[in-house]
């Protein structure tokens, strides 16, 4: 029986008699299994020569995982599939898993690239000048291990990769006893490895020796990889950590070292906390940026495998339609191993659960292309293209997420089509210059998926809209609408809920207002613009602190704040009055001149990254030592007009002097006061 | 070397320069030793607080004048610490509730509560009240009003307010009632024009009159300011000359260039430009009410008759937005931005009237 042949259904058959079945419905069991399957697909494609470099501890935690994984899997099937326990216990996702470049479901030229890289690296001529390091980044689900599994296939490498130890005490599990009563067990130096020295240790010896040669491995090659998918969770904590041990790496290792991380919207963590871009320069690390797994491709592999098992199971199980696996397709936003789970999981038959979700999917699917009936073509296109963010779906549908650089230009490009003349009533006469095609996002979901409070993006839209204008008529209702936005949040009370309010008004009236985009055929494209950061947070703490400075330094006075502010500060810079103290000259230089140029050079335009988290600290009222650090750094740096830097420098630092004095008028006590002002910056 | 303003400030009701009248009344007020609580208002520069202080001086003595500032700190309810600064003498405490922001509040009841509950030790030789100086109350929310509404009647044995403002309307009508109220008006251009020849007399210099003129003019009457910018008259050139320019501050001057970019040209780069500088305004102290302010003051200058009213009242739409938002820059560019509509508007009619 070839059924046998495949690993895991011996073993759950025989597990299933002695686990008990630890979920009861179908769908928690289903969903269990798939992550766990998930895990498995992981773990299976490790290589096996992981077990002896770490000791009996990751070898049994994948064991366990494996069991784990297997026994739910067989307790999935057992419930909703008797008949024939062994075709379907394997997730489709490790059964289909691809095995050639052909099928990878990545866009060739990102194959080529990794390739590329390995090859290069591989080879042994540049194998000795130090260990590389390729960074993969990009969504989860977009087939970054798959690139690298399958390349080692077809290069004919090997890969080592490190998993996280699961628990340290597995090594000491015979000796606890003693340990309790040995002092100077504590201080053995092997027992309190941490999870970080462990990682180092990985790296040295993967880097040292080659694997044993197991029997049954009949190809013997020495060319190897390194994979690192799991960080220790104290790199997260201290990225300086790993930075040191990758240092240590580029100079002694010999082999590449491939790390792969996923793409994530919270922001701290991921490739931009682990590895900063001074670390990858500094370190020549080259990284790959996936994109999601494109509609087309994830369609063809989806099809594939449905035709696949269809043909196998006999009728068993169903096989979707096309409209059902546009919606499959759609629903996963280009995370292809949760397509493939979702596809598994829709085509079981003989439940009525899942009969009964197939069916108000069906309809629903069935409902989209009725509608396009008269012109398909170009219906199917739109509709593709705003799917994921319009479309939810009954089963295994992902919550699509937006970075916040997409979902701005969501808004600020407010891409629309045009209708049949029948589908809406015309506008009467006095109204047809407020008429607009229809449009193709929903701006509420737009903001809801930028993970952002809706005042946060107003201000970002605030910041950027300007640029995708070209009639000021157009800009004055923009703005009276982010006006409008804004007033509605005023009251304090009802904030919570006028919120969502202010930034649909907000983003509503920014794409109603703009007219230039009011048709779907004269969308003339405005080509790439630059996105940047807001200033008014930066503006309007500055102002605060500014404000509190005066008061603080000028308390003497007894002056109300502004009169203070407009009457006796700019006053006091024209007259050369001997002031007390350097801090009040300091901040008379800064604040009480106005540099009268034509363009104001203090802002900084912070460009906004396609994948910045864009959180912005609104008020951070602690300051820490390394952002003061930073501070010094930026007050040496002689040009107000700073290129845009993707550092952090939202805030101004509590300091007022540290920006730049301006000194335009020519005084007689100017050279003193430069002295002064720099003892005053030391403190 | 002090600022004209402090050097010369009159330290007695019988030596202050305008409203002599006025002053008489305060001082037969406090003649009997007592006062009730006062409200004291005005517009910016016209002397209520010279006044405040020469009735504390006529009150307790030259002892008020030694001022210290103390840096005090309050715990809320809510256990949040709240820093103000605070100047003080032995007899009377300024403070300014405002900067505490929506706490302030607490800084009303707290503040007077251990100012109202510390007894004067030698009341044979002093008052037997200390004086609490509220500055700008008609910033305060309508909480702390209220709360101050309710101290002002508990503490009235030991302590007596002077509240300080620039208009009445935004105090609540149950504190106006509990006080009495005594308006301070701004000085008329002759009593500007005196104030400064006086001043320049005692420096011993030559103020021409048509200059001081000029300056009071341009002061619009606060004296403050007059001073400020004679003080400044003074480092630009001296011997004065009649037709003196006198230097404006850097930022009226900013705005005004502000204002002229916006009439020179209406598209969104300018705006952007505008924006721009708007953001280096605000980084300067200047508060968003100023800057609406000051800009309409241009804007309407610049433009035609037909458009002044609708201007106006848009700028009044504006400016209460201001108020009631969070942040200003939005309400302040929808107002630049509907400027230039509606003169970009005006313009092209303009122009087309023109040509045919």
């Amino acid at each position: 029986m070839s059924k046998l042949s495949l690993g895991g259904t011996a073993s759950s058959g025989k597990l299933k008699s002695w686990v008990q079945p630890s979920f009861g419905g179908l769908i928690e069991s289903s969903g269990q299994s798939n992550c766990s399957s998930k895990k498995g697909q992981r773990k299976t494609g490790e290589g096996k020569g992981k077990g002896q470099l770490l000791g009996s501890d990751s070898g049994s935690s994948k064991r366990s995982n494996k069991r784990r994984a297997d026994c739910e899997a067989s307790d999935f099937q057992s419930l909703c599939q008797e008949v024939s326990p062994t075709d379907q216990d394997e997730p489709w996702v490790d059964k289909h898993r691809p095995s050639s470049q052909a099928e990878l479901a990545v866009h060739k030229k990102k194959i080529e690239e990794v390739e590329n890289w390995i090859t290069f690296h591989l080879d042994s001529k540049t194998m000795n000048k130090g260990g590389t390091i390729l960074l993969l980044t990009g969504p989860s689900g977009c087939g970054k291990t798959a690139t690298v599994q399958v390349l080692a296939k077809e290069l004919n490498y090997q890969i080592q990769e490190w998993t996280n130890p699961s628990t340290l005490s597995e090594f000491r599990c015979d000796d606890s006893f003693r340990d309790a009563f040995d002092p100077h067990s504590r201080f053995n130096g092997f027992q309190g490895t941490s999870q970080t020295g462990a990682f180092q240790e990985f790296l040295l010896r993967a880097n040292k020796y080659n694997r044993l040669q197991m029997t049954g491995d009949s190809k013997g090659t020495d060319r190897k990889v390194i994979l690192v998918e799991d960080f220790p969770n104290q790199f997260y904590r201290n990225p300086g950590c790993l930075h040191d041990i990758l240092r240590r790496f580029v100079k002694t290792g010999r082999c590449p070292l491939v790390f792969i991380v996923s793409d994530s919207l919270s922001g701290d963590r991921g490739s931009r906390l682990l590895f900063p871009r001074e670390v990858q320069e500094e370190l020549n690390i080259s990284n790959i940026s996936f994109n999601p797994v494109a509609p087309t491709s994830l369609m063809k592999v989806l099809s594939r495998i449905a035709t696949s098992e269809a043909g196998k199971s006999g009728g068993r199980n169903l096989v979707p339609d096309k409209a059902a696996l546009d919606l499959l397709c759609s629903g996963s936003s280009g995370d292809i191993r949760s397509a493939i789970n979702s596809l598994q999981f829709s085509s079981l038959t003989d439940h009525s659960l899942e009969k009964s979700l197939w069916a108000a999917k069906k309809g629903k699917s069935a409902a989209a292309p009725k509608k396009a009936g008269p012109k398909p073509k170009a219906k199917s296109r739109s509709s593709k293209s705003a799917d994921p963010l319009e479309e939810s779906q009954a089963i295994g549908g992902k919550d699509a997420s937006l970075f916040l650089f997409r979902a701005l230009g969501r808004i600020l490009y407010c891409k629309r089509e045009s209708f049949e003349p029948s589908e809406a009533p015309e506008l009467p006469e006095h109204l047809s210059e407020h008429k607009r095609d229809k449009l193709l996002v929903d701006p509420e979901l737009v903001v809801e998926r930028s993970h952002m409070s809706g005042e946060f993006f107003s201000l970002y839209l605030q910041q950027n809209y300007m640029d995708f204008f070209s009639d000021v008529d157009d800009v004055a209702r923009a703005s009276e609408y982010l006006s409008d936005a804004d007033f509605l949040t005023a009251e304090w009370s009802s904030r919570s809920t006028m919120l969502e309010y202010g930034s649909s008004v907000a983003t509503r009236g920014l794409i109603h207002a703009n007219s230039a985009r009011a048709k779907a055929d004269c969308q003339t494209s405005v080509g790439f613009r630059p996105l940047h950061k807001p200033h008014w947070l930066l503006v309007n703490k500055k102002y605060r602190e500014n404000c509190q400075a005066a008061q603080s330094l000028f308390i003497s006075f007894c002056l109300p704040p502004v009169g203070l502010q407009t009457e006796l500060v700019p006053y006091l810079a024209k007259l050369n009055n001997p002031m007390r103290n350097p801090a009040q000259i300091a901040f008379l230089q800064d604040v009480g001149h106005l540099p009268l140029r034509k363009f104001p050079g203090r802002l900084k335009l912070e460009a906004l990254g396609d994948k910045d988290p864009g959180l912005l600290d609104e008020d951070t009222d602690g300051e820490d030592p390394a952002r003061d650090h930073l501070h010094a750094k930026e007050t040496t740096d002689p040009g107000p007009e700073a290129e845009p830097t993707p550092s952090c420098s939202q805030d101004a630092g509590a300091d007022l002097p540290m920006s730049q004095p301006q000194p335009i008028t020519s005084e007689a006590l100017l050279d003193d006061e430069d002295l002064l002002i720099e003892e005053y910056e030391s403190d | 070397m002090s600022l004209w303003v402090d050097k010369y400030r009159p330290a007695s009701l019988a030596k202050l320069d305008y409203h002599k009248e006025q002053a008489n009344k305060l001082k037969n007020l406090v003649q009997c030793g007592d006062f009730p609580h006062l409200l004291i208002y005005g517009p910016s520069g016209a002397g209520k607080k010279t006044r405040i202080m020469c009735l504390l001086r006529e009150l307790y003595g030259a002892g008020v004048e030694k001022l210290r500032i103390e840096h005090q700190s309050i715990t809320a309810p809510s256990k949040k610490k709240i820093e103000i600064n605070t100047i003080a003498s032995n007899y009377h405490l300024e403070v300014n509730p405002s900067d505490a922001g929506n706490s302030d509040r607490v800084v009303i009841q707290e503040l007077i509560k251990t100012v109202a509950q510390s007894q004067q030790i030698q009341s044979s030789t002093q008052r037997e009240f200390k004086v609490v100086l509220l500055t700008e109350v008609d910033r305060l929310t309508k909480d702390a009003q209220h709360a101050l509404r309710r101290t002002m009647e508990k503490y009235m044995f030991t302590c007596r307010l002077i509240l300080c403002c620039n208009s009445t309307s935004k105090v609540i009508a149950p504190i106006r009632s509990r006080c009495l109220a005594v308006r301070v008006p701004l000085p008329s251009v002759e009593e500007v024009c005196s104030v400064l020849a006086s001043v320049c007399k005692k420096e011993g210099l030559q103020l021409p009159a048509e200059l001081a003129r000029q300056i009071a003019e341009k002061s619009g009457r606060n004296l403050r300011k007059a001073l400020l910018m004679c003080e400044a008259c003074r480092v630009q050139q001296y011997p004065f000359a009649a037709d003196q320019e006198i230097p404006e501050t850097d930022w009226e001057a900013y705005l005004r260039e502000t204002a002229n970019a916006i009439v020179g040209q209406q598209s969104p780069q300018r705006l952007l430009e505008v924006r721009a500088r708007l953001y280096e305004l605000l980084t300067h102290c200047i508060p968003p009410e100023v800057i609406m302010k000051g800009l309409v003051t241009e804007l309407l200058s610049n433009c035609d008759g037909h458009l002044k009213g609708e201007v106006v009242q848009m700028a009044a739409y504006y400016e209460h937005r201001l108020q009631l938002g969070n942040k200003a820059i939005y309400h302040l560019e929808a107002f630049v931005a509907k400027f230039m509509a509606i003169y970009k508007k005006f313009m092209e009619d303009g122009f087309d009237n023109f040509m045919f």
